[in-house]
């Protein structure tokens, strides 16, 4: 409950600093829009873990949103894929909903004093569902898998980057060695394993095994049917923690609209809403009736990213400007209907590394005009667009499709800064054509979604001036030395609370740098029917945490019949 | 005959080749490349992994070399494997075919069955209270959008009323026999509807015009003058006639029995080739991309080739013309 009141609060003080901010007095512009403050969202932590007494048996319908492409964990690159094996295969260690590492598959992790080697001790009675004991040859062989380089194990490479070596102790304990020593490198062992004996002699990219899962989980596959849907049963030889349901159908349903109705229907238990579909359960009593809506706050965030090379935004008082232009309390309250939290750096706040002392960068257009000014960018010409050097201030900003949220703000955007003489044009490309863009760094201006799979915060990977793109992931080609310190020293810090201190001092030079329009934390918005109960949410969601949906269970009195 | 049909297949080679290559090189010089990952991928590949990701595939080498050695593999009857998944593509199409095929098939079947004799009551007697109201609903089901039918049909059979099933090819659990026939049927009633109205309606015209202008016509009016009955003229003479442009359109029509519907699969949440393209599309799958645009292409230009030939059979006009 601690963390309920944490989080409302900090969203209040947010939504005060914005409110202040406008009080700050503003010179010969325009007054921004009149200031409501909107009511704190009724939204935040929910843990319903101890009410009600948990029943086994039933079924649940889950909805996936696509086809997995595969179920072998290392492959694993989508959402549906995570969704559906984390019934299936345990991990070495999980978060649990408060962001702290709780055991799975492992029972011990010790860290030696260089801070270099890992020594993990699986479970005695890890098994998997043929029998076969899980051991330290299948750690092994895992980890060998994600860092050959043939195998595109991309969702675990990173916290992989610096490994060196792996090696089996005893059937049980394996040791795992690192060139350089990396604070947050516990999260490498939020790790699946898989089956070495069933991967004997098969190309591991093609295996039969990458639709055929062997369970070392509380669910084992029965059956996959392409497109249609991905069912689970309950796997008796797990030793651990029970799943309530006895099984667990997932359906494969792209369309929302179809979704939305058969959760209505009741062949769905659970959907998780566009803000279209938010509006229109609002508004229906048959949904009033058969379920509910969660909104909870998690640690994804949007942006737009400004690519720093440019002469455009090559000065830090040019992206400042543009930050100060973008009216993001009235997002809040228009767009999100207040269920949202403007972020003032590249975290959500239930972030660790998240300082709510660090306030958000005021709308303030009259201060952004003169930024704009002192930055040398003056209507010279007398044509309506400030312009550097003969160059006009106009920019494409691209959005991918699809992205209506994304889209709603770069409208907002492009019309303050017109108001200030300057041109954003707005350019939708399809969702691969815009990536291809920005992983180039070939972009002046680009509205992002961060979506967080994991609660590191490091910025190392997205914000060191090291990362830049093509190569790196450092769209924007943020780069300044004071800020790549910070970084390095964070990565290397041991002590969670200087590290905390340390990326605080980042948290305020980013803000203030503003190598991106930090915009907000909006709230996520899923639907349930009411049936199902034992829900917990969390900063990485309902799903990515241990129990998470393994703790649900559905009342008797509507369990469907087999 | 026999001439003018080898004559057009050997046509068909070269027909194909250029397709195979237009479609290759728009496939490489359209923006994006394969291992983005979709909108909901977990983590973005990092430059080196991406970079290996080309090498595996061959993407980094000159483009003629990479279609040489597609086409060289196409010509074994190797369609490749997918980048997304590794299957090969030959597996992943014959997965989603016959769901396509049912649909389409049934779609088309009762657009054909229903649409001929609509037509030529309609057109048996051009101007009369059927004809004026079966042209003024026809014409609204022709210009209906397929996925705003779509959300109607769900609502009334599927919410309403719960005759029918909302989605899917067919229930969790699949009762055997007759009854698992029967379910399967109930999941393809609303898809099949939503694909059936359109193509019924445009063909019901087609058919309605050529029987309303034959039915005047000497040979007809000959006939009745034989002492064959009105419905005699109509369904033997005027009809026959009528069908030339329904089978000419009939070969176009066919190709749509594997290209699937995108957005009516999607609604319906049908597992079949529409969905397949389109998310191989998102994905730059370029494999199953390109098999599944080289098999359009062959059933485009075999259904054209199938419906020339059957003019020719029917129409001598035609045939003679050809032979000649």
């Amino acid at each position: 409950m601690k963390r309920a009141f944490w989080a409302a609060g900090l969203a209040l003080c947010f939504l005060g600093a914005a409110c202040r901010a406008k009080r700050e007095p503003v010179g010969a512009v325009r007054t921004p829009s009149p200031t409501v403050r909107p009511a704190p969202p009724a939204l935040g932590f929910i843990d319903e873990s101890s009410q009600g007494t948990a029943v086994d048996g039933g079924v649940l319908h889950r909805r996936l949103f696509g086809e997995p492409t595969t179920l072998n964990a290392v492959l694993q690159s989508s959402a549906p894929e995570a969704q559906v094996l984390q019934y299936v295969q345990r991990n070495l260690f999980d978060f649990d909903a408060r962001l702290e590492l709780v055991p799975g598959l492992a029972e011990g992790l010790e860290v030696s004093p260089d801070g270099l080697s890992y020594t993990i001790t699986l479970r005695a009675d890890a098994v998997w569902e043929d029998g076969w004991p899980v051991t330290s040859a299948d750690a092994v062989f895992t980890i060998r898998k994600i860092v050959d380089p043939k195998i595109p194990a991309n969702v675990f490479k990173p916290v992989f980057e610096e490994f060196a070596s792996v090696e089996a102790l005893d059937g049980r304990r394996f040791q795992v060695r690192f060139s350089r020593p990396y604070a947050f490198r516990s999260m490498a062992f939020v790790l699946p394993l898989l089956p070495e004996h069933r991967f004997a002699g098969e190309n591991f990219l093609k295996s039969k095994q990458n639709r055929a899962p062997l369970a070392n989980g509380p669910y084992r596959l029965v059956s996959w049917k392409t497109q249609e849907s991905v069912e689970l049963e309950r796997n008796e030889k797990y030793p651990g923690r029970r799943g309530h349901f006895d099984r667990i159908v997932f359906r494969i349903v792209p369309d929302n609209t179809t979704a939305y109705r058969l959760l209505l229907a009741g062949e769905l238990d659970e959907d998780q809403l566009d803000s279209g579909l938010k509006d229109r359960a609002a508004r229906d009593p048959a949904f009033a009736v058969c379920c509910r809506l969660l909104e909870f706050y998690n640690l994804d965030y949007n942006y737009v990213v400004l690519n720093n090379r440019s002469p455009l935004f090559s000065d830090p008082r040019a992206r400042r400007a543009v930050t100060m232009l973008l009216d993001r309390a009235s997002i809040v309250r228009g767009l999100y209907k207040g269920s949202a939290r403007i972020i003032s750096g590249p975290w959500a706040p239930d972030s660790p590394a998240y300082q709510a002392r660090v306030p958000p960068l005021p709308f303030d257009p009259a201060a952004a005009a003169l930024l704009l000014d002192e930055a040398g960018w003056k209507d010279t010409d007398g044509d309506g667009v400030r312009d550097r050097d003969g160059r006009p201030f106009a920019f494409d900003l691209l959005v991918s499709a699809g992205s209506e949220v994304g889209r709603q703000i770069d409208e907002m955007l492009a019309a303050e800064l017109a108001r200030v003489g300057v041109t954003a044009r707005i350019r939708t490309l399809e969702w691969a054509a815009f990536v291809e863009k920005i992983d180039a760094g070939d972009f002046e201006a680009a509205s992002l979604a961060w979506s967080a799979v994991d609660p590191n915060p490091d910025p190392y990977f997205y914000w060191h001036s090291s990362q830049c793109s093509p190569s790196g992931l450092n769209n924007g080609c943020y780069a300044n030395p004071e800020a790549d310190r910070l970084m390095e020293a964070a990565r290397l810090e041991k002590d969670p609370a200087r590290r905390k201190e340390i990326l605080g001092r980042f948290h305020r030079l980013v803000r203030d740098d503003a190598p991106a329009v930090f915009v907000v934390n909006a709230a996520q918005k899923v639907a349930f029917r009411r049936r199902v109960r034992g829900l917990t949410t969390s900063p990485l969601g309902l799903y990515g945490i241990w129990p998470g949906p393994l703790a649900w269970w559905a009342e008797p009195e509507t369990m469907k019949a087999p | 005959m026999t001439a003018y049909i080898l004559r057009r297949l050997l046509w068909a080679v070269p027909t194909l080749f250029g397709i195979a290559v237009v479609v290759f090189l728009l496939l490489h010089m359209a923006p994006g490349s394969p291992g983005a990952g979709g909108a909901d991928s977990l983590r973005r590949a990092s430059a080196k992994a991406a970079e290996e990701m080309r090498r595996q595939y061959g993407l980094d080498r000159p483009l003629p070399e990479q279609f040489a050695a597609w086409i060289g593999r196409v010509a074994r009857l190797d369609l490749g494997e997918s980048f997304v998944d590794h299957r090969p593509v030959s597996e992943r199409i014959l997965e989603a075919l016959p769901h396509t095929l049912a649909l389409n098939g049934l779609a088309l079947f009762f657009a054909l069955a229903l649409a001929i004799p609509l037509g030529v009551v309609a057109g048996g007697s051009p101007e009369s209270v059927f004809d004026r109201a079966s042209g003024a609903v026809l014409f609204a089901m022709y210009s209906m959008p397929t996925f705003w039918a779509a959300l109607l049909l769900q609502t009334l059979f599927a919410v309403r009323l719960r005759w029918l099933p909302l989605y899917g090819t067919a229930a969790d659990a699949a009762p055997a026999g007759l009854a698992g026939l029967q379910d399967r049927l109930a999941h393809l009633a609303l898809p099949v509807t939503c694909l059936t109205y359109g193509t019924l309606a445009f063909v019901a015209r087609l058919v309605r015009s050529g029987v309303a202008e034959a039915r005047t016509a000497d040979y007809v009016i000959a006939a009745r003058a034989r002492g064959a009955s009105r419905g005699q003229a109509l369904w033997r003479h005027a009809l026959r006639n009528a069908l030339l442009p329904v089978i000419t359109l009939f070969g176009l029509l066919l190709p749509a029995l594997l290209s699937g519907s995108v957005i009516i699969e999607r609604i319906f949440a049908w597992p079949g080739l529409g969905r397949l393209y389109l998310d191989s599309i998102l994905a730059r799958d370029y494999p199953v991309i390109l098999a599944l645009s080289l098999l359009s292409a062959v059933v485009t230009l075999g259904a054209t080739l199938l419906s020339d030939i059957a003019v020719a059979a029917v129409d001598p006009r035609v045939r003679d013309g050809a032979a000649g």
